[in-house]
């Protein structure tokens, strides 16, 4: 498959300072897939970059085989972005707002941007001030800028910044979907590894202007498990575990037994401890595993 | 890619849909209405016979002011063609148009395009610093539109605003000028001194070609102002600067041109067209084609200044 875009030795230098550092990766159609990092590790500069806000010092972007430094008028038709807060005239109307950005596209209709509107739950007050607009409004009305032209690259920085957990929640599937069902490539930065976690299929970790790692979600959750026992009699169902797998155990809590193993050797416990004639009230995973993960690539405390 | 039309239709609609705009251009109109009632209210009835006698005393002023002799040459000139004008309306019995009639009050009227610069600059100064100051710049500049391009839009709607002030000024100047002193000496023609001659033009051309000549400064202080808003991304200074210099720099053009010759290089030496039609140009020697020269040179510097850093600038809003 042909990555809808591709990053290869990406490099930004301000005066001396080098802010980005070889940065090469690729997205595919129909994933969604993160920045993760700390503030002011250069997720927002990589975006800058990507859709032409910021000069290349050298290394390349092509979305859809396209340069952005070469052809930008070409490239950047098949991107639709946030960058930052999606920050909007506020004397104008909600739909004034998407009729300017449309009239900078050939070909977007007056039924496309009704359509957008409906896709984003905007009907009642588009044509209400941007000014009494909320932040979760702004966000809906920042998505229905970005979506008017059909993109194929959909990049968001940033996406669930100051909204309520049902506003994340919901633009959280919707991104999903659209990654799923219309094929879209998403981009989402983030400094919030749990929101990453939720959203993501994969995602980069960025620190100081490098790629430290590429995960993909699904192979984090399949690996190495932190999970917790409610079991009754304690003791022995401690020493069980320490026959089978003794690098297992991690510690005893007034909760239970906390343990770390692979995904795939929770039942062979639970089989043991059953045999022995151990009650067993519950095994609950603690996704813990996917912050230790985190920190070890980073080496640091450094996220917020 | 976008039409070039689309795109000044957005500028348009970023103009013209904030209440400050619609402020400026009610101010305008306030401000011709109440020119005309302050000149009906100081310009008592003139007695009508008396103007003969008064320009033939102007006359004698001028021609012994003439005979002395030691005045500079281009002021001379001035004073000849003033003389050769009275006697051309003594002869034919053309009254002068006084600035309480119909015409006097549209010529007196395009004072008020400096108002219109004012307001310009306003519009210049925000069209791109704006954009910087509400974070939009961000959400612009990522469409399948060239930067050039959308400069241009932005600076060619701004001067079309000004064109919409000046024709607005223009007729709304006509009805009240109609309205207060009537249409009494509409027929008037306009005397004017060409190669030692005295000739009647109409004086709907004279009014067009104040406005024309007014349009100058206008065009490079906008000028101005949006390349100070581009370059600085901040309009209060742009704006601050730009009608700072609006108001102060041709009289410090004036001050250095009493010592310096070089003051004819500077932008405000130059501005003031009218200055070879109807004035003294500050430094004797100066034409008008000299003047036109200096202003596109200022005008092109300006604009690639303008453009340069526009499109190479990286966007960290």
């Amino acid at each position: 498959m042909k990555p809808v875009l591709q990053i290869k030795n990406l490099r930004k230098d301000i005066g001396k300072k080098t802010i980005i550092h070889d940065l090469s990766l690729d997205v595919f159609a129909g994933e969604v897939f993160g920045f993760l990092g700390p503030n002011g590790a250069g997720k927002t500069t990589t975006i800058r970059m990507i859709v032409g806000l910021m000069g290349i010092t050298s290394g390349e972007v092509l979305i859809n085989g396209i340069s952005i430094k070469k052809d930008f008028a070409k490239a950047i038709q098949h991107v639709g972005a946030i960058v930052e807060n999606p920050e909007m005239y506020k004397f104008l109307t909600g739909y004034q707002n998407l009729l300017h950005y449309a009239r900078m596209v050939k070909g977007v209709t007056k039924e496309r941007i009704n359509e957008v509107v409906e896709l984003v739950g905007l009907e009642k007050r588009i044509h209400d001030k941007v000014k009494t607009y909320s932040l979760g409004m702004r966000q809906r009305l920042g998505l229905a800028q970005a979506l008017l032209h059909k993109p194929s690259l959909l990049i968001l920085d940033e996406p669930t910044n100051g909204l309520d957990p049902a506003g994340i929640r919901e633009i959280r599937d919707y991104l999903r979907k659209l990654a799923k069902q219309e094929g879209l490539a998403v981009i989402v930065s983030s400094h919030l590894l749990s929101e990453m976690e939720m959203m993501c299929d994969r995602f980069a970790i960025i620190q100081h202007g490098r790629l430290v790692g590429i995960e993909s979600v699904q192979d984090l959750v399949n690996s190495s498990q932190k999970v917790l026992l409610n079991v009754n009699p304690v003791e022995e169902a401690v020493s069980i575990i320490r026959q089978i797998y003794s690098n297992a155990l991690r510690q005893v809590t007034k909760q239970g037994i906390e343990i770390s193993v692979e995904r795939e050797q929770i039942p062979a416990i639970n089989a043991a401890l059953v045999s022995k004639g151990v009650k067993v009230y519950g095994i609950q995973t603690v996704a813990k595993s996917l912050e230790e993960r985190f920190l070890e690539m980073t080496g640091g405390n450094e996220i917020a | 890619m976008p039409s070039f039309i689309s795109l000044i239709q957005n500028e348009n609609m970023k103009i013209y849909r904030r209440m400050s705009t619609w402020v400026m251009i009610g101010l305008l109109a306030l401000a011709t209405i109440a020119g005309a009632l302050m000149i009906k209210g100081t310009h008592k009835e003139e007695a009508t016979g008396d103007w003969k006698k008064q320009i033939i005393a102007e006359n004698q002023t001028l021609k012994a002011q003439l005979s002395e002799g030691n005045m500079p040459k281009a002021y001379n000139k001035q004073l000849e063609k003033q003389l050769r004008i009275n006697e051309y309306r003594l002869e034919h019995e053309l009254k002068p148009i006084a600035s309480n009639s119909f015409w006097g009050f549209v010529v007196e009227s395009s004072n008020l395009i400096e108002f219109i610069t004012l307001f310009t600059i306003v519009i210049a100064a925000g069209s791109v610093a704006n954009e910087f100051s509400w974070g939009t710049i961000k959400l612009l500049l990522i469409r399948p539109a060239s930067r050039s391009k959308i400069l241009l839009s932005k600076y060619a709607a701004t001067i079309l605003f000004a064109v919409c002030m000046l024709l607005f000024l223009l007729i709304s100047s006509f009805i009240v000028s109609a309205v207060v002193f009537g249409v009494e000496n509409v027929r008037d023609p306009y005397l004017a001194y060409q190669d030692g001659r005295v000739v009647e033009t109409s004086m709907i051309l004279h009014v067009l070609s104040v406005y024309g000549l007014n349009s100058v400064n206008l065009v490079m202080m906008v000028t101005f102002a949006f390349m100070i808003s581009t370059v600085f991304r901040n309009s209060s200074f742009a704006i601050g600067l730009a009608i700072f210099l609006m108001f102060t720099g041709s009289q410090i053009t004036m001050l250095l041109a009493a010592k310096f010759e070089w003051a004819k290089y500077s932008l405000f030496a130059n501005t003031n067209l009218m200055q070879y039609i109807d004035g003294i140009p500050p430094v004797e020697g100066m034409t008008m084609s000299f003047s036109i020269m200096m202003l596109l040179v200022y005008f092109a510097a300006f604009n690639s200044l303008t453009w340069l850093i526009f499109k190479k600038r990286d966007i960290a809003a």
